[in-house]
């Protein structure tokens, strides 16, 4: 009796195999920046070619980590890698999207947009120097605003994140405290808070626990409806996050092929420019040509159709001149 | 108060604290139950075991493909461990009786059964993971195995060794050769007892999530290959849960539902088999 | 060998089979270790064993790991969940075996071993969705108005109220581990020979005394093994708090703060760590737990069968 069982669930087994290669797959993993347009293009991708584009969203650093072992066809990282260590690794790059972080705040009586925060005021919350909501540096710029004095809550990425390097990177740059004492990267010691894992557990965190704040890529606030903050710009102008704004960032980068599109987008010197915005990008491994050509068709796809999809989740396509570079790129390597 | 009274009040006082530690068991059980429950049952609709994952902010998808997975990755590992469990009993409880080399092995199986499985998690992507270059199904199945292994193990050696030893000799003095004694003779007569530990083992093994991060990752698609990454419910419910969208939280509820269910309920049968046939 | 092995070859087939699949339990376990040891070289020669159990750095950018913070927050949240699961698992015994009527025994129990199979994320998503925002706008609060004031005890009580900390963790945790104390110290009760608890009746001792000065006395040794074998269950627990420990590498004094555990910090970082050595530090964290509990577990084995000796004479 338990060997016909057996047997049963053996062939069982050999179903599964036999039916194994029936669709095309390409595994990517890395950045959750970019999950949610990445996962509305394979949707819609798999409906007309039938290939199965599978996006895990584990955090950039694990995008990077991956593609280096080769576990994955792609690996995704918000934080670009230098020329050199593409080299070192045998890696490909290039920017598929682009889109902005925001800080989020959990505050009672207080709407999307209405809180500003400049520069100095953002860095000294996560660096845990200004401790309550009405310090004074936050109220100062906010007259109109009633805070309260309730303990900020900091929320962070717990895991190796692209979010992480681009908001770190911009506090760098804009704050020589930070910079000493916390440093920039895809995971980075913070002093004070709390982390989720991914862009979804920051926005989970941020938005169950009163007077925290976090940052987070700007489709996670809006699709959360999370209360995103006015920023002070490096013009000076305080800006609200959106669209316009992301591209103001966008059209002041100078992005260059030979560096393998190494940028950074923070701190764009732009009137309407977003202050912490960024390209998301894609790692592919150098001889791995054949899964490579599968993957860049795909892209080569999204480029063409995906631009309609990528405003609707507030993400920045790529200029057309970038586009043309970004193709450029792959023909020189092969892979088109 | 007399001594007499006072060792009165002091017994009732605390016998009155053990039945609220049985209240309070009790109210965790049906507090987490119901929840689940619940939110569960709200949120259970067709769609979700007949459509794949939509995108965010795509109404309709469903966890076909989770559900699916788990099944493949559960029962692939059952497969494996099973045969190994139920064989590595039979060398403890009957080849090995009594020998030092069975009691070490009793022990340390002992002890895996509760080694913290995110550890078997990193130990199979070192030696499956990566060596392979991708994800896969069937590292994750492994991983459930070797969970699996001791509890099939243990239940097997303690079974057979419930078999009365002149059950054996009687089969003996017919002649037959111990494998075909212990294939034909003591394995029916502990078959309720090994399949109760089977039962159990893979209601141990469903539930767990730890052992999957790392080797069979997660798949967004719906896919038969053990070689690629493959979705399960548990995974599912750890990302989804941690998301951020409404209808994840939902979704995230509905898969808790089904595999509490299914967990307990094999649980249950377990239970029941052991009343039914050992009382 | 015993009988009737190595006579006839499909019976030497069979029994080395058995013998290959028994084997492979130590198999499993060497191997873990063997690997988990080779990929934590780079990390163990980087940092050494003494420094990276004592330093609380895990600081990525500048390359910089230790253990303790995670070790700290791992022997915490164990060390709380045991303090509120003990009475009630023993107190739930208690009730089991001495108190409750015949027809409530063998529900309960049921009760109790369903809530041992409930998988631990179940437990994580109730904590998070339905635990977490009770404990940070009621319970939490509550003891810091109580405790908060009280010199060195306050200490305990400090911060905002988040529900995403080592408390609520705690609390996860102790649910999780009452069934395998309570089961296993119904066990131990029940070996209690009933000649002796007779005869404590027999000269007028009340129910409470014959449990405190005969049933408790007698079976003590296998309730300690129930709990360090709870214990060692404890630290291994992943999923149940990794929704709601907030990963946080710090050591901190306040119950309402976030923490790390080994186990959490490797579901978290594990598959994106990006450079070697923090991949080679994240294994040597894993080998640390390895051992960690496999020692508990051993020590818990130990009792258990020293208890088990003990009654069967």
């Amino acid at each position: 009796m338990k060997t016909i069982l057996m047997v049963v669930l053996a062939m069982a087994l050999m179903v599964f195999f036999t039916h194994a290669e029936a669709a095309e797959t390409l595994n990517g993993a890395g950045a959750t920046f970019p999950y949610p347009v990445y996962s509305a293009w394979a949707f819609d991708y798999n409906k007309i070619t039938g290939v199965q584009l599978n996006y895990q969203s584990i955090g950039s650093g694990g995008g990077v980590r991956q593609i280096t072992e080769r576990t994955v066809h792609f690996g995704a990282s918000d934080d670009p890698l230098r020329p050199e260590q593409l080299q070192k690794d045998r890696l490909l790059q290039f920017p598929a999207v682009i889109g902005g972080v925001v800080p989020v705040a959990n505050l009672e009586n207080v709407k999307p947009g209405e809180l500003k925060l400049d520069p100095e005021s953002l860095c000294k919350i996560f660096l845990g120097e200004i401790k309550f909501w009405d310090d004074p540096k936050i109220t100062k710029i906010n007259p109109g605003l009633k805070l309260s004095h309730s303990e900020i809550t900091v929320v962070y990425r717990s895991d190796g994140a692209g979010t992480t390097a681009i908001f770190t990177h911009y506090l760098s740059e804009t704050c020589p405290d930070w910079k000493s004492r916390v440093g920039e990267g895809k995971a980075v010691k913070f002093p004070v808070g709390i982390g989720g894992k991914g862009n979804e557990g920051v926005a989970n965190y941020v938005k169950r626990t009163a007077n925290a704040i976090g940052y987070v890529e700007f489709a996670y606030a809006k699709q959360n409806k999370l209360d995103y903050l006015q920023l002070k710009n490096r013009a000076g102008n305080f800006v609200e996050p959106g669209f316009e704004s992301f591209e103001d960032a966008a059209e002041t980068g100078d992005f260059d092929a030979k560096k393998d599109f190494y940028l950074w987008l923070t701190n764009a010197p732009g009137k309407g420019s977003w202050p912490i915005a960024g390209a998301t990008f894609i790692l592919l491994a150098k001889e791995k040509t054949d899964s490579n050509k599968n993957v860049v068709k795909f892209f080569d796809w999204a480029f063409k159709i995906g631009d309609n999809k990528a405003k609707e989740l507030v993400y920045v396509p790529l200029p057309k001149s970038l586009k043309d570079k970004v193709r450029a790129y792959w023909k020189t390597n092969g892979l088109q | 108060m007399t001594r007499e009274q006072r060792r009165k009040a002091e017994g009732g006082l605390a016998l009155t604290l053990s039945t609220l530690a049985a209240l309070m068991g009790l109210f965790w059980l049906v507090f987490i139950l119901g929840d689940v429950l619940l939110h569960g049952v709200k949120s259970l609709n067709w769609s979700l075991f007949m459509n794949d994952p939509a995108p965010p902010g795509v109404e309709g998808g469903g966890l076909r493909n989770a559900f699916v997975g788990q099944l493949m990755i559960t029962l692939s590992a059952t497969l494996i461990g099973v045969p190994i469990g139920v064989l590595g009993g039979t060398f403890l409880a009957e080849y090995a009786r009594g020998s030092r080399i069975a009691r070490i092995i009793s022990i340390l199986s002992d002890i895996m059964v509760s080694v913290p499985s995110i550890v078997i998690g990193t130990f199979i992507y070192a030696i499956l993971v990566k060596p392979a270059g991708h994800f896969n199904g069937w590292a994750g199945a492994v991983a459930l195995s070797i969970i699996m292994i001791p509890v099939v193990l243990r239940t097997t050696e303690d079974m057979l060794s419930l078999v009365p030893w002149t059950v054996r000799e009687a089969a003996f003095a017919l002649g037959a050769p111990y494998y075909k004694v212990i294939t034909q003779v003591v394995y029916r007569g502990a078959a309720t007892g090994i399949l109760t530990g089977i039962l159990l083992s893979i209601a141990r093994v469903s539930g767990e999530t730890a052992p999957l991060l790392f080797t069979s990752f997660n798949n967004s698609f719906f896919s038969y290959n053990m070689n690629q990454p493959v979705a399960s419910l548990t995974v599912t419910i750890f990302q989804y849960a941690m998301g951020p969208y409404d209808n994840w939280h939902e979704q995230a509820w509905a898969a808790a539902f089904v595999i509490t269910i299914f967990i307990l309920l094999l649980t249950i049968a377990g239970r029941l088999i052991i009343k039914w046939r050992y009382r | 060998m015993a009988i009737g092995s190595g006579k006839n070859p499909l019976d030497l087939v069979f029994s080395s089979l058995t013998a290959i699949a028994s084997f492979s339990v130590i198999f499993f376990i060497l191997g873990i270790l063997y690997v988990l040891i080779s990929e934590s070289l780079p990390a163990i020669e980087r940092f050494g064993v003494i420094k990276f159990l004592t330093s609380t750095d895990w600081d990525p950018v500048k390359e910089s790991f230790g253990a303790l913070t995670n070790i700290y927050g791992t022997i915490l949240t164990t060390f709380l969940s045991l303090l509120i699961a003990i009475p009630v698992a023993v107190g739930i015994a208690i009730f089991v075996t001495e108190i409750a009527p015949d027809f409530l025994k063998g529900p309960i129990g049921i009760a109790i071993e369903l809530l041992a199979a409930i998988p631990s994320i179940i437990y994580g998503m109730w904590g998070l969705f339905t635990l977490s925002p009770i404990m940070s706008s009621h319970i939490e609060p509550l003891l810091k108005r109580i405790f908060g004031p009280i010199p060195l005890v306050g200490l305990l009580f400090q911060g905002t109220p988040m529900g995403i900390d080592i408390l609520t963790a705690s609390v996860i945790l102790s649910i999780m581990i009452i069934p395998f104390t309570a089961s296993i110290s119904r066990d131990s009760f029940n070996l209690t020979p009933s000649v002796v608890k007779e005869s404590a009746y027999a000269i007028g001792a009340t129910k409470w005394e014959v449990i405190k000065n005969i049933v408790i006395p007698y079976s003590k040794l296998g309730v300690f093994g129930g709990i360090v074998l709870s214990l060692g269950r404890a630290l291994g627990e992943t999923m149940a708090i990794a929704f709601v420990l907030g990963n946080n590498h710090r050591i901190t004094t306040s119950l309402f703060d976030a923490a790390a555990t080994i186990t959490v910090t490797l579901a978290n970082e594990f598959a994106e760590a990006d450079k070697d050595i923090y991949l080679s530090a994240l294994f040597y964290l894993a080998m640390v737990l390895f051992i960690m509990s496999f020692v508990t577990l051993a020590l818990a084995k130990y009792f258990l069968l020293k208890a088990e000796r003990k009654y069967s004479r």
